[in-house]
């Protein structure tokens, strides 16, 4: 959503819009304008300006008024409280219904607002497409949090928009005017608390801590991050998600197994990997990510076995996973639902992983493998590897890191370590595998050094399902 | 004694091997899968999945159903798919579609008549608490939702394991232990983890999935302890209550979870024993109405 001659000056997640400054911004990042909160503060306030679809302040016109309102109440010693509210899964409420609906969404939600705001000196402003603050002046705490809770309860009742039933929720942060505070300070504290709340689900509230703020660039990650975790938990829910699985060649020309590797689309844009499975880390998601994985993958190694085409599928697993009492439950569930034989299925965890073990971990990898599960340490060679923690670990699979792979065949020390490492699974009865490997050099290396398969752009893309059971089919045929 | 000792416990792989059967967890019906597609994108098609839905005559007149019950409480009637999937959004659509072909997607759903006629009943009784309840955040689409899949894993286990039947009696008479601990002592998982797989992968909202997974849990309806939100322990707490009603009203399906669970369930919703009879009373009605 975009207000009316609003321009958008913050980077994808951040949904932050204003009305179109009267004067250039004042810092570029990265080639865009970007203009903060402290910046916001700083510009010339000739008129408020209010927000045509809700009436409220809008963004700029609010700081100003917590500035002056923070005045007034320091010089009457009077408590002021900020409210940041947010509306959760509001872009699903674009995305699904459109602009016009979520037009009328938000100007709903504000008249419910207003309706229940007390009389007194008090401030209502849309920050941004979703994002309103309230600024309640001479409240104490109790209030200040009593009437969070109200708003709460108002905004959760169903909307009727058009003939759409709409169950908007909220997630509210309460800051209370500390020593020190200004007006800026103030409104960053409500907006953590929210971020807050949002962060364990939602549909509730959070009052600030009284910490110390790690400045604009920390609140921009945390933001970022809360924004990316938002999009996890809508991908969880929307079918975002998808796995596409990478070939691993062995020598002797069989595929020795495919490896699932996520994908994550929400409202179509592709998130990157490496981001999105740090953010699942953080938030705990990843074991929803991971139960969903197992699934997903154990029922591709079923449809390949159906085809005719049986292959393991091997699947990454987090630490968060394996210390989860919920872990090997999960797997059995799996199993048993796609109706596989264990040995069609496999679970990476990377070397730092591997090396870090804890009893919890160690039982749990131990008790997979009893069934018949295989286990790769992937990644292996860049952490600081324990040989005793590799000699105690039930592994199958030793997966070499790229960084070892792309610098072949020119440097030799590269290549001394890899069959030194190859010499060494071998001994403990792992399947030795390379990844990364992109050229035909390499492959040549690889294949001298006696690594017992090989995986990476050189024998093929990862590819959803489909293609992958095409191309399987064809290298069988041929 | 731990498990590890108790000779009469089937070891992992035994109980593995006893995975002969072909028989798979029910995939997702593919409307689901066009109608997420649809939601991912940019301006989504609704009269493309109308007509998608339209083509299979029982699951249009499910939706339609579905808008027009009084869940919604729409002013209007819908009298087409798309005006359904109008009202009702993609997102609870593509619930409400889920609801309609769980049934269906079990191949031998027949012979588990009374299992699904009990799940029916007590999905439509959460829906009708959570509108009575009107508790902040927990919709009755949601109730009824997850009071249809809350136990579906259990149908899974019924037609892979011949045993299950005995470790279900079992776990419906301990006045003591957690369900799952008894399920768990038998089988190397339990119907709650499989109900939130296949949730998973049918695309149920998380607070769904992970009802579903602690829904035989007390430390789950406790605010201090639980891993649910609050919609989540309201969602356990109302198809607890609402099975509890059912067994009431109907002297069938007995177990002992509202021993167990139901001063917890009774504490979180506030229900006092006039309250909880006056429910009671109207929700005879209800039951009749299930189909």
């Amino acid at each position: 959503m975009r207000m009316a001659g609003g321009v958008k000056l913050f980077g994808v997640g951040f949904p932050i819009l204003m009305p179109a400054p009267s004067h250039p911004p004042t810092r570029v990042r990265g080639g865009r304008p970007c203009v903060s909160f402290r910046d916001t503060l700083t510009m010339p306030d000739k008129h408020a300006v209010i927000d045509p679809i809700t009436g409220f302040l809008d963004r700029r016109s609010c700081l100003h008024a917590a500035h002056r309102m923070l005045a007034a109440a320091e010089s009457k010693a009077l408590p002021l409280a900020a409210l940041w509210i947010d509306l959760d899964r509001f872009r699903q409420i674009n995305a699904s219904f459109g602009h016009a609906a979520g037009d009328e969404v938000i100007a709903r939600v504000a008249g419910r607002m207003r309706m229940v705001l007390p009389a007194g000196g008090h401030v209502l402003a849309r920050m941004g497409s979703d994002e309103f603050v309230v600024m309640l002046s001479g409240e104490d705490r109790p209030v200040a949090e009593a009437f969070g809770r109200l708003l709460l309860v108002t905004i959760e009742q169903s909307l009727c928009v058009d003939e759409l039933l709409i169950h908007p929720s909220a997630s509210i942060g309460v800051a209370m005017l500390q020593p020190g505070d200004d007006g800026l300070s103030l409104l960053e504290r409500a907006d953590r608390a929210m971020g807050e709340a949002k962060r364990q689900g939602g549909g509730r509230l959070a009052m600030a801590a009284g910490e110390v703020l790690p400045g604009h660039h920390g609140t921009s990650l945390a933001r970022e991050e809360l924004a990316m975790e938002a999009d996890l938990h809508a991908a969880l829910d929307s079918g975002g998600l998808l796995l596409e699985y990478q070939p691993i060649l062995s020598r002797d020309g069989r595929i020795e197994a495919v490896e699932a590797l996520m994908r994550c689309t929400v409202f179509g844009r592709r998130l990157m990997p490496d981001r999105f499975i740090s953010v699942a880390e953080k938030t705990g998601l990843i074991i929803r990510l991971g139960e969903w994985s197992l699934l997903q993958g154990a029922r591709f190694a079923a449809r390949l076995r159906d085809e005719g085409l049986p292959t393991k599928v091997a699947i990454n697993v987090s630490r968060a996973q394996l210390t989860s009492p919920a872990f090997l439950p999960a797997l059995h569930g799996a199993l048993l639902c796609a109706n596989i034989s264990p040995e069609l299925l496999e679970l990476e965890l990377t070397e730092s992983l591997a090396m870090a073990l804890d009893d919890v971990v160690q039982d749990n990898l131990r008790r997979a493998r009893e069934t018949g599960v295989g286990l790769a340490i992937d990644d292996f060679g860049t952490g600081f590897s324990s040989l005793s923690s590799l000699k105690d670990l039930p592994a199958t699979k030793l997966k070499l890191d790229k960084s070892f792979i792309q610098v072949l065949p020119a440097d030799q020390r590269a290549l001394a370590v890899v069959k030194a490492a190859t010499q060494m699974g071998r001994e403990l009865g792992m399947v030795v595998v390379a990844e990364g490997v992109e050229t035909e050099g390499q492959w040549k290396a690889l294949e001298q050094a006696g690594v017992d398969a090989l995986q990476g752009f050189a024998i093929a893309r990862p590819m959803p399902e489909d293609a992958l059971l095409t191309w399987l089919k064809l290298r069988k045929n041929t | 004694m731990t498990r590890q000792d108790d000779p009469r416990t089937p070891t992992v792989d035994g109980v593995l091997q006893q995975s002969i059967h072909d028989i798979d967890i029910p995939p997702r019906p593919t409307v689901i899968d066009r109608i997420h597609a649809e939601m991912n994108s940019d301006a989504p098609n609704l009269r493309g999945i109308a007509g998608l839905i339209s083509r299979d005559v029982s699951l249009a007149a499910g939706l339609i159903k579905t808008a027009n019950s009084p869940c919604f409480g729409f002013g209007r009637r819908a009298r087409s798919v798309h005006e359904a999937l109008t009202m009702l959004g993609l997102d609870v659509s593509c619930r409400a579609i889920a609801a309609i072909s769980l049934r269906r997607a079990f191949p031998d759903s027949a012979r588990y008549e009374r299992f699904w006629h009990v799940s029916a009943s007590v999905a439509t009784l959460s829906g009708w608490l959570a509108q009575q309840l009107r508790v902040p955040g927990v919709r009755a689409d949601d109730a009824y939702t997850f009071g249809l899949f809350r136990d579906c894993g259990i149908v899974i286990l019924l037609r892979r394991f011949p045993d299950y039947q005995t470790v279900l009696a079992r776990a419906n008479s301990d006045r003591e232990a957690p369900f799952t601990a008894i399920e768990q002592a038998a089988l190397p998982t339990d119907h709650t983890v499989i109900g939130s797989l296949l949730a998973q992968n049918w695309w149920l909202p998380g607070e769904i999935c992970m009802a579903i997974r602690h829904h035989h849990s007390l430390p789950a309806l406790e605010a201090e302890v639980s891993p649910l939100r609050c919609p989540g322990r309201h969602l356990v707490a109302i198809a607890q209550t609402a099975e509890y009603l059912v067994q009431a009203l109907t002297g069938g399906s007995r177990s002992e979870e509202w021993t167990k669970l139901g001063p917890a369930c009774r504490a979180l919703l506030k229900l006092d024993d006039g309250t909880l009879e006056a429910y009671r009373c109207a929700a005879a009605p209800l039951l009749q109405a299930v189909e």
